[in-house]
């Protein structure tokens, strides 16, 4: 079979046909303005800026997929809450919206094509599909609730309203689910597909309990309204995950991106539902590792997973970070090329 | 996870005539030993932690004005911090929280705390513990740039240096010249622990 498409590949492997390679998508986000030789603040302030950042990385890396992001804050910062842009570093949470409970009755309406950066992001996601869209699919990052309402508060302040006062914690994550839908349905409609990412309700945040009374309902109706819109839902959650592994699997999702679980115990406990996708260290590998050790480990992953039944991708567990040598993820996307499938 | 319970019964621990400082080491520090075994087992999270934390510390309101002075305790002075570039603090909290429950003396410098700062309140305690943290890679290096610092003003044989923190690992502890890598609160508290078993 002839090299295929990242797209091609990609629409093959989501529809049950046979492909050429296992696919693999280091998760390339902030990475991209370094690609671009533009200053971190540059890429997430300006859309044309941040697509063209993204064009560049997938013309240097060939990943088989887009992934366009700054933080997990972009749905509470459209809602309100303040974030911090240093020069040359990732953005950074800096002043919640919900401040005292009452402020949650004020938030302001959330317009999903133009409120905080989505106008950003919408531009980014067009200029990548006009530029590159005929060969790979272009993805956009969209924090999912739990996230957001931790964004909207604090995360100190929101773990203790999940005790002290559910109903202001429930109320902010049924406004972070509405305005997460509207978003996906921008994104959608600007040619991206968009990708729930929750890490603050990962297993090292949050119980199992909590994650199912607080976190699932919010991914539920985003994970449905993105299948509404004909997509395929690639869930992300970063961190530990083996206390829920089986509820996200449950969620609506077609693809777990997974970070700290043994791919093996992914594969046994989701792997006939599910695709996963993961899951070399970003930092204790892809950033610190060489490319021997990279490809080491990239072959212990395929080794544990590459056999899944619901389907496998090569991916880093969660962002490479933004220093990372270029070629380490060269050694990432090579070390499928030599695998072959059986 | 009762801020109001602890209160109460840091008051009747009181009233019916307990020392403040059995209240703390045998109430308090007890209290937050089975927290800690309930975090390693995965019965608490993030949030019961912090709800454990409000509860101690509101305890610790009432009884520590009650403290007679025993003289000056012979446990380690610790300074801890999330190196510069990062604000992600709850990790770093919930470890200044068990090493207090610990007994340790800590003097907590925040977030986002530049190396010059760790210095300088190194320079004022004189001897002990640095315990440096940071949940974002990106912000890693500032750790080495403390370690080497300390070298440089000659207090690096005063302190022993433990990092933590989610993309910290053994190899880069070892890499940067840290004395030791916390995996968690409660490893931190062991280590610490071990260091002031051998001190004495």
């Amino acid at each position: 079979m002839s090299e295929a498409s990242p797209k091609e590949r990609i629409g093959r492997f989501l529809t049950g046909q046979p492909i050429d390679r296992i696919p693999c998508v280091p998760l390339i986000l902030n990475h991209a303005a370094r690609v671009l030789g533009v200053k971190v603040s540059e890429y997430a302030a300006n859309g044309p800026t941040m697509g063209a950042a993204h064009v560049a990385a997938y013309r240097r890396y060939g990943q088989d997929l887009i992934t366009i992001f700054t933080d997990t804050s972009i749905i509470a910062e459209a809602m309100g809450t303040k974030l911090y842009f240093p020069p040359d570093d990732v953005s950074r949470f800096s002043e919640p919206a919900v401040k005292d409970p009452p402020d949650a009755d004020r938030l302001p309406a959330v317009d999903a094509r133009a409120s905080g950066r989505f106008g950003v992001f919408l531009e980014a996601i067009r200029h990548c599909v006009k530029e590159v869209g005929d060969e790979v699919f272009v993805s956009c990052c969209v924090p999912a609730p739990f996230s957001t309402a931790a964004a909207l508060r604090g995360t100190s302040v929101f773990a203790r309203d999940l005790y002290k006062n559910r109903p202001l914690a429930k109320a902010l994550l049924q406004k972070a689910t509405e305005v997460t839908c509207a978003f996906c349905e921008a994104v959608a409609e600007a040619g991206g597909i968009p990708v729930p990412v929750d890490p603050v309700a990962s297993g090292s945040v949050i119980s199992r309990k909590a994650f199912e009374e607080f976190a699932l309902p919010g991914l539920v109706a985003v994970h449905e309204t993105i299948r509404s819109l004909g997509m395929p839902v690639v869930l992300h959650i970063c961190g530990k995950t083996s206390s829920i592994v089986d509820l996200m699997a449950s969620s609506g999702a077609a693809v777990l991106s997974l970070d700290l679980i043994s791919l093996a115990e992914a594969k046994e406990k989701v792997g006939s539902k599910v695709c996963i996708m993961g899951n070399v260290a970003p930092t204790e590998v892809m950033l610190n590792g060489t490319p021997e050790s990279i490809r080491a480990a990239a072959a212990a992953c395929l080794r544990d997973c590459a056999q899944n039944p619901g389907g496998f991708i090569l991916a880093s567990g969660c962002e490479i970070p933004i220093e990372t040598p270029p070629a380490n993820i060269m050694a990432l996307l090579d070390s499928v090329k030599e695998y072959k499938l059986s | 996870m009762d801020e109001e319970g602890a209160v109460a019964a840091a008051e009747e621990a009181l009233a019916e005539g307990i020392d403040a400082y059995e209240a703390i080491t045998q109430g308090l520090s007890k209290g937050m030993e089975v927290v800690s075994r309930k975090y390693d087992t995965g019965e608490y999270f993030v949030p019961e932690i912090l709800l454990c934390a409000d509860a101690m510390y509101a305890a610790m309101g009432v009884l520590k004005p009650r403290l007679k002075s025993t003289g000056p305790r012979d446990a380690s002075q610790v300074i801890i911090g999330v190196i510069e570039g990062d604000i992600h603090d709850i990790g770093k909290n919930i470890v200044k929280l068990m090493l207090e429950a610990a007994g340790f003396e800590v003097h907590d410098l925040g977030n986002d705390v530049p190396v010059a700062s760790f210095v300088d309140k190194a320079r004022q305690v004189g001897q002990g513990v640095i315990a440096i943290s940071t949940l974002m890679s990106t912000t890693m290096p500032g750790m080495g740039k403390l370690v080497k610092a300390l070298e440089d003003q000659g207090l690096r044989k005063s302190f022993r240096v433990v990092i933590g923190g989610g993309p910290i690992s053994q190899s880069f502890a070892a890499k940067i010249g840290a004395d030791a890598y916390g995996a968690n609160a409660m490893d931190a508290v062991r280590i610490l622990t071990a260091w002031e078993e051998a001190r004495k």
